[in-house]
């Protein structure tokens, strides 16, 4: 029996299909048309194929429980999450936008400071940030650009803005997983890209490579560029195979590399050593040069940050980028818009509550149950608190933490984040869910992922999207209308008519979340 | 070419050709047992001498039955080179040199990872075993097909190649060691039909049976056994095909000189033999398969030391 969509319920919150029960958004009109279609049988037979095409794929990734690091296949959710072209352009827009101030900004930092000394930001959270590296300043990294890639991830409330929550600008990953998706669907589902009109993905890999091979110390020649992995125990390691093999570079491990008495960097092949002119560095900064930073580390390259500032090799992201990465200058990212672009932010912040500033502080102390509190510097989901779902003494302890070390908290309202229909044993059900698109920063140019990674969180009702805690992913399809057969020219007015709305009421609520930060 | 990479195609390449050639010794085992008298004393003990595990089959089992033994070399996680365990190694070995290899060859791995995993401990007797150790060489062939089918003939492919023709040629002298050692003590004249038959088992083990045939054009005798499976150039397992297959890689590769000159002297010691006499004398064969076992083990060396450890 097939599904009955007119029992799809979002509960009152924003659901990317639906308007309405059984009223679909117009981009996800044909998709649903063709689910309708679809025996509950078919649907289940799809499922497994998915399921099989990802283990014989081998798409996993790595999680490290019970002592073990433990292969898991990927989890996917085969119904696709839908966005309208009209509304993706807009949002690339912000993309853009936030990663050209933000590049500006780390620049700005290891250079003259201007945006301290303006008051702009305040002198403490640099003073505190524990990914300022006094090692970068003064470096000029080529075109300035410090972040080449950018993962930042967007979340939907239930009034259907798009926030974006937090910016990836260490080594963001599950790139990967956006084309594998992609494959995924394209092998289990081909009848239905007859339907619709899906933006393509695959662009990636070699943008990616251009971004790359752009910051060769020695132009001219074809440069020799490498992806630096911890190796095949690193969560993400799938990934870095990956992306080596797209873009047709040596996956390179920090053994394979060293950096001789002239400053360069090498890698021994068999051929003896040859010289590396670009690293995408998959290590993050305190690993990569035991010489440099963390000497116990047995992961990166002696060296490497000598040879960098020479000049002598590139490096993605630049050391040092992750200083933009926190929690607590996030706040101040539609500032930096304002004074780097002299624009107003496209995307808006989640209203942010700094436990470093008094009034912030004892607000978000007095509201501990109705917020989400974050640490500034950790990733993954870990480290931070729930407040609606936290206990009364979660909430305590994290008070406690809060007054100990206020620079490294901040809270957030906790949002009520958007649903997609999802498969689950007991049918299909709405399941919240957020979107990583990543950003290619090259100076010149700046290139954003057509849609990105969206992860959804598989347990009823969890907030939590993270692979490592139980999160899935689906595929992202931004969809074009205006492409489509002629039957829905209906709906293609419509979606025209509805965008500048749309457009208005989300930059009108970026103003005011800008001037909240400042208080 | 890094060196790391070139290391681990070479030991994906020799891993592979042992999952498959251990599939094939246990299936022709199978079949050579129902063939032969139950006074025989040949029987599945020779296997595990062949693999040279003697030490560690012993510290697991009790005695070579057809079970344990079957058990150790199929799907024993505990021997290092089970079919089970030599196709995890390649899968975990490819893992990391994914991206220079197509990526259909990590779909084949894995497809016959999983099967041999999920079925190895419900095939362990006689019926299931043989559909399951032909899936297993089935998979391996695969395997190789994407690979001389997708893949460029770069670098990586000639270690690729080298590992699997070393490895070729380890398996092959190793059988003859000791199948011919078994064989040695019977009576010309006596036993001549169970004779032909172990030496038809020889080639089976090697799948040459046919070609050998093809060639010989004569009843199966053991010199011209022994002379097909040692010097014949045109088959695919013997061992100085194998050694020629790996010679021919070295002008793709830097700095052999070494290589070639290990490649040299065993394929000497193979081309000099006199084989009528060696099977006449006992010890003499024995004797042989030691020297070009320690000539492969030179050519390793040489390998390793040229492009294989860290040349600052």
């Amino acid at each position: 029996m097939a599904f009955d969509w007119s029992q799809y319920r979002c509960n009152g919150l924003h659901d990317e299909m639906f308007v309405a029960p059984d009223v679909p958004r117009p981009s996800a009109r044909a998709l649903l048309a063709y689910l309708r279609s679809m025996s509950g049988k078919e649907l289940a037979d799809r499922r497994l194929a998915a399921d099989l095409a990802i283990k014989v794929m081998g798409i996993t990734f790595t999680v490290y429980s019970e002592g073990k690091n433990v292969d898991r296949a990927w989890p996917f959710d085969l119904l696709p999450r839908v966005i309208s072209k009209t509304e993706w352009e807009r949002t690339e827009r912000g993309l853009k936008q936030r990663a050209n101030a933000l590049n500006q900004f780390i620049q700005d930092l290891y250079g003259d400071q201007k945006i301290i000394k303006d008051k702009i930001v305040p002198a403490e959270v640099l003073a505190d940030s524990v990914n300022f590296r006094p090692q970068c300043v003064g470096v000029k990294p080529k075109a300035g650009i410090w972040a080449h890639i950018c993962g930042s991830d967007l979340v939907r409330d239930a009034d259907g803005t798009l926030y974006v929550l937090e910016d990836n600008l260490r080594v963001p990953s599950g790139v990967s997983y956006m084309l594998e998706n992609r494959a995924v669907t394209k092998r289990v589902w081909p009848e239905i890209f007859e339907t619709t009109t899906i933006l393509p993905v695959d662009d990636y890999p070699a943008q990616l490579y251009d971004t790359l091979a752009a910051l060769s110390p020695r132009p001219g020649e074809s440069p020799n560029v490498v992806l630096l992995t911890p190796g095949i125990y690193n969560s993400a390691y799938f990934e870095h195979a990956y992306l080596a093999q797209q873009m047709g570079v040596e996956l390179v491990e920090g053994t394979d590399l060293f950096v001789d008495n002239d400053d360069c960097v090498y890698m021994r092949t068999i051929y003896g050593p040859k010289r590396v002119d670009v690293i995408y560095r998959r290590i993050d900064d305190l690993f990569i040069d035991p010489e440099a930073f963390r000497a116990d580390s047995i992961l990166g390259c002696k060296g490497l940050m000598r040879a960098w500032i020479r000049g002598n090799v590139g490096l993605a992201n630049a050391p040092g980028a992750g200083v933009a990465d926190d929690k607590v200058i996030y706040a101040f990212v539609p500032q930096m818009i304002k004074y780097y672009l002299g624009e107003d932010a496209i995307l808006p912040n989640v209203p942010s509550y700094l436990c470093m500033i008094e009034k912030q502080r004892d607000y978000v102390l007095a509201n501990l149950d109705k917020l989400v509190v974050k640490p500034a510097n950790e990733s993954g989901g870990y480290g931070m608190m729930i407040g609606p779902r936290a206990s009364a003494e979660e909430r305590a302890k994290f008070a406690e933490l809060i007054k100990q070390n206020p620079r490294n908290y901040m809270a957030q309202p906790t949002l009520n984040l958007s649903t997609g229909p999802t498969i689950t044993d007991d049918g299909i059900e709405p399941r919240h869910l957020d979107l990583r698109p990543f950003i290619l920063s090259r100076g010149e140019s700046t290139y954003v992922t057509t849609g990105g990674l969206t992860r959804v969180a598989l347990v009823k009702g969890s907030l939590v999207v993270n692979s490592s805690q139980g999160g899935g992913s689906k595929d992202t399809w931004v969809v074009d209308l205006d492409e489509d057969d002629p039957a829905p020219v209906v709906i293609k007015t419509k979606a025209q008519t509805l965008a500048p709305g749309q457009t208005q009421t989300q930059s009108k609520a970026a103003a005011p979340q800008g001037a909240k930060a400042d208080v | 070419m890094l060196s790391r990479v070139a290391e681990n195609l070479y030991w994906f390449g020799r891993y592979v050709q042992r999952a498959e050639n251990t599939a094939r010794l246990l299936n022709v085992n199978a079949n050579l047992m129902l063939d032969l008298p139950r006074r025989m004393t040949l029987g599945w003990g020779t296997l595990i001498d062949i693999v040279g595990s003697t030490e560690r089959f012993k510290s697991l089992y009790d005695h070579a039955s057809e079970e344990n033994v079957v058990r150790y070399l199929m799907t024993d996680e505990r021997n290092p080179a089970s079919i089970r365990s030599s196709l995890h190694t390649a899968r975990e070995i490819l893992r990391t040199v994914r991206d220079t290899m197509p990526r259909e060859t990590w779909e084949r791995v894995n497809d016959i990872y999983f099967y041999v995993l999920e079925r190895g401990d419900h095939s362990l007797a006689r019926a299931p075993r043989q559909a399951f150790l032909q899936q297993a060489v089935s998979g391996t062939l695969l395997i190789y097909g994407v690979l001389t089918s997708n893949m460029s003939r770069d670098v990586g492919f000639q270690f690729l190649r080298i590992g699997t023709n070393i490895e070729q040629a380890d398996m092959t002298t190793r059988i003859l060691d000791v199948r011919t050692y078994s064989l040695l003590g019977i009576q010309p004249g006596d036993l001549s039909p169970f004779e032909s038959i172990q030496w038809m088992s020889v080639l089976r083990s090697l799948t040459a049976y046919q070609m050998y045939r093809r060639h010989a054009r004569v009843r199966v005798n053991g010199p011209g056994v022994l002379r097909f499976l040692l010097q014949n150039r045109d088959f695919p397992r013997s061992v100085m095909f194998c050694l020629s297959t790996i010679a021919s890689t070295l002008p793709a590769l830097p700095g052999n000189r070494k290589i070639e000159r290990a490649i040299e002297r065993t394929r000497a010691l193979i081309r000099d033999a006199n084989l009528d006499v060696l099977l006449a004398t006992e010890g003499q064969l024995p004797q042989l398969m030691d020297e070009i076992q320690i000539g492969l083990g030179e050519l390793h060396g040489a390998l390793a030391q040229t492009y294989f450890s860290s040349n600052t």
